[in-house]
């Protein structure tokens, strides 16, 4: 009886679905790509990346709405391209709206099923990503947010398999009506891939290794799969250039840590952004 | 003699003018000197009772934006929000000149709302974060917004005293303290306001900003 009522509203709500096409493009840098403690290590590099989707919105009721979507994500990197990776994903969710109107808060439960190529087709999986999200507008021009995060990545090869618990939280500030300002922190807990050239005694104790990994040239070196906890600070600008365009800049500073390993990167991208 | 039935003529003709009444061109600007667009410009008598609403006014709602951004009403008007777009809107209005909520819809509403108090109405979609307009609920029939250029003409104005006042949804204070007194009969008077605005704040409706009022 309630799986009729609620295919009801879904279906009566198709009808009146609300269509969006977004495409985003630019450039994204990563100091420390290898994610390596030791500087010798260290590779940086930079890479294009692209993604597109098509959603739909069905409002459900006044308060709830659901997600519906699919998108097509590329990046391709200037020197390592065993890290250029393709993928298709597709994505569901809720969110409701405890109230009227922009500063009424909200929570969101969504989860995107993807496939991601990689050139190193060792490393291709598929990736789930379960996301908790929540925001509350504080007065008209601030807002606060906040969730939880689990992303689950599964390959065939197991080394490459990841899991992620993350926790973040972000305020978002409408400098003018053209110009947002967005400050987050992201604490992140799971699996990570450091390279290295062996012999690392240090970190093989509570690691998994691969040998002979030929991603970042020579001389090869080890992956090392371990535990990693991440403290990161964000900061983006996004501004508007038109209707359906925008700007965005972005920088992540994130250390990484299994004691003794301890690892940092900064991020940065510059996007634009349309949607339709 | 042809001369004094000239001048007798010229009296007759101006004091019928000032008995038909007159027009107001009203020009409004911000503090730099630029034309304001949107603000409402309306003149009431004074001491005279205010004539009945004559009409119904609309807000539309076209390709996620309300249409017109600005709608002055006299109060007790009843406005019909249409939704000429193929989805659905939720208009929703938290002012205390008049609360009101017309939920999920598309087509035109079968009720409209009537603004029965006077104030400044700001109008909202709960689906469309960024849809944002306003009514202004006046106490007079006289009134105009402004144009690209920041005019108004505020025409067939009985003949008397009016109090001229000038409000825009960014404006700093209140109208009435930009008030204007003046007399019409017969001709078209000009007016200048200059409006402290503050800066324009409303989310806008791009990707990356306020998540597009999609989460």
């Amino acid at each position: 009886m309630i799986l009729s009522i609620v295919l009801l509203i879904v279906f009566s709500s198709f009808a009146h679905a609300e269509w969006r096409f977004e495409a985003e493009t630019g450039a994204f840098y990563d100091s420390n790509l290898s994610n390596s403690d030791r500087s010798a290590d260290v590779r940086d590099d930079w890479a294009w990346k692209s993604q597109i989707s098509a959603g739909n919105s069905l409002q459900l009721t006044r308060d709830l709405r659901m997600n519906l979507g699919a998108d097509l994500r590329g990046e391709v990197w200037d020197r390592f391209g065993a890290f250029n990776t393709i993928g298709p994903g597709a994505s569901a969710g809720l969110r409701y709206r405890f109230g009227l109107g922009r500063q009424a808060p909200w929570v969101l439960v969504e989860n995107r099923f993807g496939y991601d190529r990689f050139q190193d087709t060792a490393q291709s999986g598929n990736d789930n990503m379960f996301n908790l999200q929540a925001g509350i507008a504080l007065s008209d021009r601030i807002a606060l947010e906040g969730g939880y995060a689990f992303e689950s990545f599964v390959a065939p090869d197991d080394f490459y398999d990841r899991q992620v618990h993350s926790a973040n939280v972000r305020m978002v500030f409408d400098v003018t009506s053209s110009l947002q300002v967005t400050v987050g922190y992201t604490y992140r807990e799971g699996d990570v891939i450091s390279y290295a050239v062996p012999p690392r005694p240090d970190i093989a104790p509570f690691s998994i290794e691969r040998e002979d990994e030929d991603e970042f040239g020579q001389p090869l070196r080890t992956a090392y799969k371990l535990l990693g906890r991440t403290n990161a600070v964000s900061f983006s600008v996004a501004y508007q250039l038109m209707k359906y365009a925008s700007v965005q800049l972005g920088y992540e500073y994130a250390i990484t840590t299994h004691d003794p390993l301890q690892y940092e990167n900064h991020l940065v991208q510059a996007n634009v952004a349309f949607a339709y | 003699m042809r001369l004094s039935r000239g001048f007798v003529l010229l009296n007759v003709l101006v004091f019928a003018g000032d008995l038909l009444g007159g027009s107001l061109e009203i020009t409004v600007k911000d503090d730099k000197g630029r034309p304001v667009s949107d603000a409402v410009a309306y003149a009431a008598a004074t001491g005279a009772a205010s004539a009945a609403p004559r009409k119904q006014a609309v807000v539309d709602q076209r390709d996620k934006q309300f249409v017109p951004y600005v709608t002055p009403v006299q109060v007790g008007t009843a406005v019909i929000f249409p939704n000429s777009d193929n989805i659905r809107h939720h208009v929703y209005s938290f002012s205390s000149a008049k609360k009101f909520e017309l939920p999920l819809y598309s087509g035109v509403p079968t009720q409209p709302v009537v603004f029965d108090k006077v104030g400044f109405v700001t109008l909202g979609c709960n689906i469309h974060d960024w849809m944002i307009a306003y009514v202004a609920v006046l106490p007079t029939p006289h009134f105009q917004a402004t144009r690209q250029d920041g005019r108004a003409v505020l025409k067939d104005l009985p003949a008397g005293q009016y109090t001229v006042q000038v409000w825009h949804p960014a404006l700093k204070g209140q109208p009435e303290a930009l008030a204007q007194r003046v007399d019409v009969g017969g001709s078209t008077k000009n007016l200048l306001f200059t409006l402290p605005l503050k800066h324009d704040l409303r989310a806008k409706r791009a990707p990356g900003l306020t998540t597009g009022g999609y989460r």
